[in-house]
């Protein structure tokens, strides 16, 4: 660059203050965004080539495997009598004493997947999304959904695998933010109501 | 200067990106499409080849992302990639017309006065953009590479199968097109809001 520079001053014709205020101008101008049918294109293409997995796929595996485990925990869940009132608390566990005693204990992470499972049947047991919405109610609605997707990418899609400690982090948030969900739907279904 | 380098991916993407995961390299497409688009549209000029050529390097991404490194930040890597297909792209079309690089000069149709909505800037990037359309493509070619991008003769020279000679001959006839603009005070390249300056 050194080189290019000495160059400049002896053969391009522009003055120091000239070729200051091209580079300057050039690089004030704006960037054009691609038409977003781009990157399917560029998609079906990778597909086809091979060069990307989707992690639908992949997810969809780990999900049979999470909905099985959290089916079963679920059953477990019945019989231990307290854990859905522990939803209502911001960090979920599973009181020591509310287990029976033929039961197998389950363990935080356990009790946070039951938990999110049983928010996950709550959501769906209340009725469809009202006509009306409210921009702001819908816009978090839209945000809380978006920060579960991405801790679902995290939990099913992280590689190398989650240790057991961020695991029940991320299962908390999903807890919380579940919770949250819940609330503001149940709100929205009772203005309906009205 | 170069949009490329302010655009930081992290590394646990990027390790994403290299086992083939779509979401990463989607993460990594939406960060450098806009400048590698807006690369080829100003190679080029045409949207429809532009949007071929980011297909092309993005694609070009996925297949050799594997081989990254890091020797160099992620933006260079994928600019070089971008400028290596929109100049293989101008290659092909010179080679078409059956028209050598030095002939590329004296290229000048009445299409060429149209910027091509390159720019949303209403006065002096207008100009500029329109300025720099008129160019010819070679020229245009090396002004964004050497000034924008901040390629070396020798890099542009070694991109182009040309000598750093023609790299600079480039430079000093598309600087004599510019340098009309230039030269006032209160030009367009000066200031904003100065008038439209027609060619």
């Amino acid at each position: 660059m050194t080189r290019d520079t000495k160059d400049d001053d002896m053969i391009y014709g522009l003055t120091v203050e000239e070729r200051g205020r091209l580079k300057r101008g050039l690089g004030e101008l704006e960037g054009t965004m691609p038409p977003r049918a781009v990157w399917n294109r560029i998609c079906e293409q990778a597909e086809a080539e091979g060069l990307i997995r989707t992690p639908h796929d992949g997810r969809r595996r780990t999900w049979f495997g999470i909905t099985g485990l959290a089916a079963a925990l679920l059953l477990a869940a019945i019989v231990v009598p307290g854990l859905r009132d522990a939803t209502q608390q911001p960090y979920p566990v599973v009181p020591d004493n509310a287990e029976p005693s033929n039961s197998v204990p389950l363990t935080a992470l356990e009790a946070l997947m039951v938990e999110s499972r049983q928010l996950e049947n709550d959501l769906r047991s209340l009725p469809g999304e009202p006509r009306v919405i409210r921009a702001g109610t819908q816009a978090t609605i839209l945000e809380i959904e978006d920060r579960i997707a991405a801790i679902d990418y995290q939990l099913n899609e992280a590689e190398p695998g989650l240790a057991p400690d961020e695991e029940e982090i991320f299962w908390r948030e999903r807890v919380r933010l579940m919770n949250s969900l819940l609330r503001l739907r149940e709100a929205q279904a009772q203005r309906t109501a009205y | 200067m170069s949009k490329f380098a302010d655009i930081r991916i992290d590394a646990a993407i990027l390790r994403r990106a290299q086992q083939g995961d779509k979401r990463a390299h989607e993460i990594i497409y939406r960060a450098f499409a806009t400048p590698v688009f807006s690369l080829c549209l100003r190679f080029t000029r045409v949207p429809a080849h532009a949007e071929d050529l980011l297909q092309e390097t993005f694609i070009e991404v996925m297949r050799s992302i594997g081989k990254f490194r890091g020797d160099a930040a992620l933006g260079s890597w994928i600019r070089r990639i971008a400028v290596s297909k929109a100049l293989m792209f101008l290659r092909s079309a010179w080679s078409k017309r059956s028209q050598s690089l030095a002939d590329d000069w004296h290229e000048h149709t009445p299409g060429d006065n149209a910027s091509h909505g390159v720019s949303r800037h209403p006065d002096d990037a207008l100009d500029l953009d329109a300025a720099l359309a008129r160019l010819p493509s070679v020229s245009r070619a090396v002004v964004w590479l050497h000034d924008v991008e901040g390629f070396t003769h020798k890099e542009i020279a070694a991109l182009m199968g040309k000598t750093e000679s023609f790299s600079k001959s480039q430079l000093s006839r598309a600087y004599q097109r510019l340098k009309p603009m230039l030269e006032e005070p209160d030009g367009p390249i000066a200031g904003r809001g100065a008038a439209a300056r027609s060619f």
